[in-house]
């Protein structure tokens, strides 16, 4: 599902050139719970940035869901999101102006479907995370936990293969925390979806399937979580 | 693409900034409707006054009644060239004008010029469009006046039965008219042979009107007049004669392009001002949705429908007011006094008419591209990881 062969990433920073990531590959199979894990500017949110095409390596090979991504246009580039990848922040990232169903319904709004059918679909995601009797409030309405859920919903609305998930966690509370992990395991177990996800909560290890370590852009060999 | 809601949902949600926006929007809409109405009533006035198949005839260089004289055999001689229309009674459509401009007292204490015109009865027919609305027309030598709709009410004894006092006589007046908001309506005329004795001319006329027979092209006559050897005179048809008074209005055309300009300047930088904190406060979300996979043009046009969005409520609001106030100037003053290129006082309706409305829409919606567009630029170029980043 996903492919990275021999990727470096490099950045300005003023006068120096930090690098990101450092020669990475990584392959991640379709269907897993993969966890990127490692203290602050290890690189792991560019790698995540990277897979979800958000942001290109200066070399090496980058293949997801089939495609070369390094070789797409800008506007290439969001397409593949829209078709491909959900996404998750740790702040949500919800537009404050529209309703949960609003938020939900956006990728959909890059597809060719009617208003009832995205309406209904939106629906569907929404209870799915156990929040359509919620659809109707604007975001102020709801609590962070509420909140992350229904981003999640966006992000599977338009059924992509690949979730990325940056710090979902990082701004809840523990009992919200745990159900939100929870929420993104179902997302593997029960409809297939493959979720990476930048992490620093240990609770983690617990959800996912494999643990990808960095360290100023080096990957560690991979760690088989307890679940495994 | 976006949906419509979110580009306006995001206007009422940052209510104050919005409003400010807009009030300055409607503020510039509303100083230019009305400028750009005053500018056209006056036009509307001067120009609807003419008449394209009646000729004016003055002396050779004079631009205006006021400074011609036609000498009283070339008055005769006129009358009966070919080509001058006849009324029912075989008479000829002539007719012979003095205008003198004497002051007149406003009731509200000060002095205008307004302009007298001593007729013959002749004159009801030769000029379209005069119905005597109010009384009756004057009768020669029994010191009558007629005055104009906005001549009633401004002066002192400018009403059905009153005394108008102006040269060395008081005139009874005796009816009031209408032209159909030309220029006319701010005229006093009276019989022209007691006005030349009243103001002591040695020639009775300073000008001709003369209205040219079905069949006969205008300007053909008019170059026979002025080609005749025994007077001096120019001869053209009216439109041409109050196109060219109506030069003056143009002067505040440009006037109103330069204010319509400057304001418009001031409003874009204040819509300008607005996206631009909207995009710096909106930067996480831009970042969302262009990683969701919505495109830059989409988050363009999303922008730009914001400001055009703030440019048509500002326009509502400033157009309304506008129409508004224009009647309750008109209402309260009953016109507005204009200086004419005679020197003479013309009062002008001010109407916000359908030409003005369109050009302050048209200003606002350059406010709203112009003000939303470097913004919004802005926002599409943002790219979803530096918008997403935090801090």
């Amino acid at each position: 599902m996903i492919e990275l062969r021999d990727v470096s990433r490099t950045y300005k920073r003023g006068a120096d050139a930090i690098r990101a990531l450092d020669h990475v590959t990584l392959d991640i199979d379709s269907g897993r719970f993969v966890a990127l894990m490692g203290p602050s500017g290890s690189g792991k949110s560019t790698l995540l940035n990277i897979v979800a095409g958000l942001d290109r390596p200066d070399s090496g090979e980058v293949v997801v869901a089939g495609q070369k991504l390094p070789d797409m246009s800008e506007d290439e580039l969001a397409a593949f999101r829209a078709r491909h990848v959900g996404f998750v922040f740790q702040f949500f990232n919800l537009i404050p102006v529209l309703t949960a169903r609003g938020n939900v319904e956006l990728p959909l709004l890059l597809t060719h479907l009617g208003k009832a059918e995205r309406r209904e679909r939106a629906l569907t995601a929404l209870r799915i995370v156990g929040l359509e009797e919620r659809a109707e409030h604007h975001p102020n309405e709801l609590s962070g936990g509420e909140q992350q859920r229904v981003a999640i919903a966006r992000a599977i609305v338009s059924d992509p293969e690949i979730v990325v998930a940056d710090e979902p966690t990082g701004d809840l509370d523990a009992k919200n925390a745990v159900e939100i992990l929870e929420l993104l395991r179902a997302l593997c177990t029960d409809f297939g979806k493959t979720v990476v996800m930048v992490t620093h909560d240990a609770r983690a290890e617990a959800h996912v399937d494999i643990i990808h370590s960095l360290d100023k852009g080096v990957l560690a060999d991979p760690e088989m979580a307890a679940r495994a | 693409m976006l949906p419509l809601r979110y580009a306006l949902g995001n206007l009422i949600a940052r209510r104050t900034r919005t409003a400010l926006t807009v009030g300055v929007i409607a503020l510039v809409v509303l100083a230019i409707s009305l400028f750009s109405g005053l500018v056209s009533s006056l036009r509307h006035t001067l120009v609807s006054t003419g008449s394209a198949d009646t000729l004016v005839v003055l002396r050779k260089g004079s631009t205006n009644d006021g400074s011609s004289a036609v000498p009283l055999e070339a008055v005769k001689a006129l009358r009966y060239f070919e080509g001058v229309a006849r009324d029912s009674s075989d008479q000829p459509l002539a007719s012979p004008e003095l205008v003198v401009q004497p002051f007149f007292r406003t009731r509200q204490g000060g002095r205008e010029n307004v302009l007298v015109r001593g007729v013959e009865p002749m004159a009801l027919q030769v000029h379209r469009g005069i119905t005597i609305v109010a009384g009756r027309m004057f009768e020669a030598s029994r010191g009558e006046a007629i005055i104009g709709k906005s001549v009633a009410d401004r002066y002192v004894g400018a009403e059905l039965g009153s005394e108008l006092v102006f040269g060395r006589s008081k005139w009874k007046v005796v009816g009031i008219f209408e032209s159909g908001g030309s220029s006319l309506e701010s005229e006093t005329w009276v019989d022209a042979r007691e006005l030349a004795a009243d103001s002591k001319r040695p020639v009775p006329y300073s000008g001709l009107r003369l209205r040219v027979a079905a069949g006969t092209d205008p300007d053909a006559l008019a170059r026979r007049i002025g080609d005749d050897p025994r007077w001096a005179l120019d001869a053209m048809p009216e439109t041409e004669y109050y196109d060219k008074q109506a030069e003056s209005a143009s002067i505040f055309y440009v006037i109103a392009i330069g204010l319509a300009v400057l304001t418009g300047i001031g409003a874009t930088f204040g819509a300008t001002n607005t996206l631009y904190a909207a995009v710096q406060a909106r930067r996480a979300e831009i970042g969302t949705l262009r990683a969701i996979g919505f495109s830059r043009f989409s988050i363009l046009t999303s922008f730009l429908i914001e400001s055009l969005a703030l440019a048509l409520v500002g326009f509502l609001i400033g157009s309304v007011l506008a129409v508004g106030l224009g009647h309750l100037v008109s209402f309260l003053l009953g016109g507005i006094a204009f200086g004419a290129s005679t020197f003479t006082t013309n009062v002008v309706e001010l109407r916000v008419g359908p030409f003005d409305l369109a050009a302050s829409l048209v200003l606002a919606l350059s406010v709203g591209i112009a003000g939303g567009f470097f913004p919004a630029l802005r926002a599409a170029r943002l790219r979803p990881i530096e918008a997403l980043r935090r801090g």
